[in-house]
């Protein structure tokens, strides 16, 4: 599957397959805010303060443009939840984060062509009346901090932010701050994000009451991802009906995937790098038409689906389709960011799965029991499977763990735990060969108390 | 790791009588920071990002100043400043070089990467240098995975890279 043109690259060459004319990736340079809008921009924007907010809101929501930051929550459902204007300040949160590994994605667009995030973000700000917003980078994007402040600062000086209102043009006034995090994956957690705005340790908070109703410094906040703000452009500009046009229903009676993604590959690929795609384009076609194949000729092994905690594809899933409906056909957590990591077949899974879990001991944030010891058990069992030092009691034991942490056995505040869980038992039940070969028989059956039980009892 | 739990009752905290916060510098956070925030406190990561990078690290001094800059207590600051991964209380090298260490640089092999540096440096991971130039980390995924395995070299982000490369970018420092 291929894209007529591109859509979110529109302004940074070498995102497409391999034979399209798209330009190439070392032409790249960072679109300037007067480039920007000597090329049209901004004009979606002044087309978008003509109309009534709430019917950009019901576009969006009409696209079911679904969240690119790797649940998938539709955007337009998430900008209604807010509560009716008060008169007090409302809050916009651009996740930037993007610590999870494999992911890349939202940089091409801050280093490439930020202008289009905010103009997305300006879109949002008037759709939904939120008077502030809060752009959080990663600390690992110093110098794309860099180019999105200065891209910040040239969209105040052409009028866009600041000033008497939104362009010059209407009474609406945003203002936009660049806010840097200092390295914790936990502030890509929407709640985390909040409290590392707030200055504080980004400890996620419980929900309810969620980010819309009480988020940043108490005020009704949407938080939204980069890629997210960014399609919210394309939308206002062609329109909902477009949007729609592009990408896949669902094949298992699910909400449907529509539109572009960006993907970025990485991993043992000829070709890295991120790539414009539809959803529904298979992980093969991705690999061989976008990037160029395998690298070495080497055969497909397994790849990561979208982002470390989404769970593994196995050898024979090289065709997964790459949209929402990822998740319940391949038995993985979801989607994600749709970056997928790609391994051939030289690929020792036992290290992969240690590698994985060794991401989520040194970032959880310690805040619940279960995340915080669990993941040190797991690395710790992994380490001693892969040192050829584990039991096959080992092995069980780390499944019942990785089955007894996260949200979705109620013993976790926020997701981490969830993706730690599904990265690891995904790899391991996939790859169980590899990992039963490094194990010795156990001597007398496991005894203990069963983890996931007790779990549930909570 | 901000479960880490340290002795504190017993640390010496050494003071100099110059501030860290000078008034210049006061004046410049009342101005472009403060009014950004609706409460104060959020212009603490921003504060701490700035000192760290002119001092190389947040001394326990610098923690109160911050404090009552901010009108919150000095515990808020250090819980703040050691929960993020970017901010050291005891100061890094005059060059950051960090390796990343995740599941895409580790298939590319950023083992033989870190492994050549650490024995060029002759410090291992986390350490710095006796002459105090450079501080070698190696992080969790620093979002440049098409450029496996890579490093953030200060401010770069530079990649695919081999042993010997990595190893003459580390050169190049001043």
């Amino acid at each position: 599957m291929f894209l007529d043109e591109p859509v979110l690259t529109k302004n940074i060459p070498g995102c497409g397959p391999l034979q399209d004319t798209w330009g190439k990736a070392e032409d790249r340079t960072v679109t300037t805010g007067k480039t920007y809008r000597d090329r049209g921009g901004y004009a979606t924007l002044e087309n978008c303060l003509g109309m009534e907010p709430s019917a950009i809101i019901d576009e969006v929501k009409n696209a079911i443009l679904r969240g690119r930051g790797g649940a998938g929550f539709p955007a337009g459902m998430k900008w209604t939840f807010l509560p009716p204007e008060d008169g007090q300040p409302r809050y916009l949160a651009i996740n930037c984060d993007e610590a999870e590994p494999g992911t890349f994605k939202d940089r091409l667009l801050v280093d490439f062509d930020p202008h289009l995030v905010l103009e997305g973000i300006a879109i949002a700000c008037w759709a939904c009346k939120l008077d502030h917003a809060y752009f959080f980078i990663r600390g690992e994007y110093p110098s794309q901090a860099i180019t999105m402040q200065r891209a910040i600062d040239e969209a105040y000086e052409m009028g866009v932010f600041g000033g008497t209102g939104l362009l010059g043009k209407c009474d609406f006034k945003v203002d936009c701050t660049l806010h840097r995090g200092a390295g914790a994956y936990i502030c890509g957690e929407e709640t985390g994000l909040l409290e590392a705005i707030e200055g504080r340790r980004g400890w996620p908070r419980l929900k309810p009451p969620f980010p819309a109703v009480k988020g940043l410094f108490g005020r009704p906040t949407i938080v939204n991802n980069v890629e997210t703000l960014a399609a919210v452009v394309p939308i206002m500009q062609k329109g909902a009906a477009w949007w729609q046009g592009i990408g896949v229903e669902s094949s298992i009676g699910g909400p449907p995937s529509y539109g572009t993604k960006l993907m970025g590959v990485s991993g043992h690929v000829e070709k890295p790098g991120v790539y414009e795609a539809p959803l529904g384009v298979s992980l093969k076609c991705l690999v061989e038409d976008y990037c160029g194949g395998m690298r070495g000729g080497k055969g497909f092994k397994a790849a990561i689906a979208g982002g470390a905690s989404m769970g593994i594809l196995s050898t024979d899933q090289y065709e997964a389709e790459m949209d929402f409906d990822i998740g319940r056909k391949y038995d993985l957590m979801g989607l994600g960011t749709a970056c997928p990591t790609v391994f051939d077949e030289d690929t020792d899974m036992v290290a992969v799965a240690r590698n994985l879990s060794r991401f989520f001991k040194n970032e959880s944030c310690g805040q619940c029991t279960p995340c915080r010891e669990g993941a040190q058990w797991m690395f710790k069992l992994l380490s001693r499977i892969e040192a050829g030092e584990a039991d096959s009691n080992d092995l069980d034991m780390l499944l019942e763990l990785a089955g007894s942490m996260g949200i979705m056995p109620g013993t976790t505040i926020c997701g981490l735990a969830d993706g730690h869980n599904w990265a690891v038992r995904t790899v391991v039940n996939k790859f169980r060969g590899e990992f039963e070969a490094r194990v010795r028989p156990a001597k007398t059956a496991l005894q203990g108390v069963a983890l996931t039980s007790s779990a549930n009892a909570i | 790791m901000s479960w880490t739990v340290k002795p504190s009752r017993t640390q010496e905290i050494t003071k100099r009588t110059e501030p860290y916060l000078s008034e210049e510098a006061k004046a410049k956070y009342e101005k472009d920071l403060i009014p950004r925030y609706p409460e104060r406190r959020g212009a603490l990561l921003p504060i701490l990002h700035d000192l760290q990078h002119h001092e190389r690290c947040i001394p326990h001094q610098a923690m109160v100043e911050i404090s009552q800059f901010l009108n919150i207590t000095p515990g808020e600051v250090l819980d703040t400043v050691s929960f993020y991964e970017e901010f050291h209380v005891e100061p890094v090298g005059r060059h950051v070089v960090a390796v990343c260490q995740s599941v895409a640089c580790e298939a590319c092999g950023h083992a033989a990467v870190l492994d050549h540096l650490k024995d060029k440096l002759g410090i291992d991971e986390h350490e710095t240098t006796a002459d105090g130039k450079v501080t070698l980390l190696a992080l969790e995924c620093l979002g440049a995975c098409e450029k496996a395995p890579c490093m953030l070299r200060n401010d770069e982000l530079i990649g695919p890279l081999t042993p010997e490369q990595a190893a003459r970018l580390v050169d190049e420092l001043k």
